[in-house]
């Protein structure tokens, strides 16, 4: 059975994780921060809204792995964890500004537009068109609450499962359904307003 | 067509992405969008909005990997620096608590003795009994302190939202 053996090597490389942050593997950490950069980036970069703080919680959540990672037991997928350990981190500081929500974190003025990487070097013509989509997408998400835009990414763009999602937010699957709902229903209405 | 059959349809499309469908459910609102715009228009709408989330990309900021590597190291050697002071640490600690524990009757003693020596009242010395042994909790307490304040002058770069 294919999907048997995929989700037994996803254990096994969960406990290889575990185990290997355990031992505060140096090798390990290089690994996983290349691997995980551009979707842990992309997470902070649009529950912050801004790239620069994004950057320095992006250092700042792999510092806690390196500091933390003996509480990460491999039983859940390694990305979950990363995810809820960067959360926690935007939250803590939202905290301490004083802060109601974390659209607070949102400050419009200084945001840079959002912009494609030239990895593949695509042509002029689908540069501009990728870049049009995602300021179009960047700035619909910027005028959703941010419960609902976070859940957004975590499904539509991390492809996280909704228990996997309960995990990270520490909320009960029904309200995480629920906010997907109305966050779905919000993003569509906000393209189509760009849009228009 | 009644307004009940457009929002199950509606609702049906919403849930498809979210949580997806069961069988009959498919079935049924794939026969509704065959025979209604206005649902098939909303679906596409919902395609188009997911499409264009899953694709915005983000670029990614100079050497922000090697940047946050060279980070991590750097906090690895601190700790690993860090870890036999904390095991003496703990190590003292313990041992002060199992010292304690066998001198506990001898002390008391002291203590009582002092005690009536001095006329102090029985509550004082029984305080100054309980103060010694908080001696070793206390040592620890302060010696941490001094660590996280240490760790607090850390640069201003290190920290999150400089």
């Amino acid at each position: 059975m294919p999907a048997v053996t995929f989700s037994t090597l996803m254990q096994y490389e969960a406990k290889s994780i575990a185990r290997g942050l355990q031992r505060r593997d140096p090798d390990l950490l290089d690994r996983l921060i290349e691997q995980y950069q551009y979707r842990l980036f992309r997470y902070l970069t649009y529950i912050t809204g801004d790239k620069a703080r994004a950057e320095d919680f992006f250092q700042e959540t792999w510092i806690r792995v390196l500091e933390r990672g003996h509480q990460y037991d491999g039983k859940s997928k390694f990305e979950a964890w990363l995810f809820a350990i960067a959360r926690h981190l935007v939250i803590d500081w939202q905290r301490s500004k004083k802060a109601q929500s974390l659209d607070a974190l949102t400050d419009p003025t200084q945001e840079s537009p959002l912009q494609v990487p030239n990895e593949d070097e695509p042509s002029p013509l689908h540069q501009v068109l990728a870049q049009e989509n995602a300021e179009n997408v960047h700035s619909s998400l910027k005028k959703i609450p941010a419960i609902y835009r976070e859940v957004l990414v975590l499904r539509f763009q991390e492809e996280l499962q909704i228990e996997e999602m309960a995990g990270v937010l520490s909320i009960p699957v029904s309200t995480v359904k629920s906010r997907l709902y109305r966050g779905l229903d919000a993003l569509r209405g906000a393209l189509q307003a760009g849009a228009a | 067509m009644s307004d009940n059959m457009h929002t199950r349809a509606l609702q049906l499309v919403a849930k498809d992405r979210v949580e997806g469908l069961a069988q009959s459910e498919n079935d049924w609102l794939a026969k509704h969008l065959q025979e209604c715009e206005s649902c098939n228009e909303h679906a596409r709408q919902t395609d188009r909005a997911l499409r264009a989330l899953h694709s915005a990309a983000v670029s990614l900021p100079a050497d922000l990997a090697s940047r946050t590597q060279f980070r991590v190291r750097l906090r690895a050697m601190e700790l690993r620096e860090r870890e036999p002071k904390r095991r003496m640490l703990w190590l003292a600690c313990g041992l002060s608590w199992v010292f304690g524990i066998a001198s506990a009757p001898y002390v008391w003693r002291l203590f009582e003795w002092f005690g009536e020596r001095t006329g102090a009242p029985k509550l004082v010395w029984e305080i100054g009994f309980g103060l010694w042994w908080t001696i070793p909790a206390l040592f620890a307490v302060i010696v941490m302190l001094l660590e996280n304040a240490q760790h607090s002058g850390e640069p201003e770069w290190m920290k999150p939202g400089r």
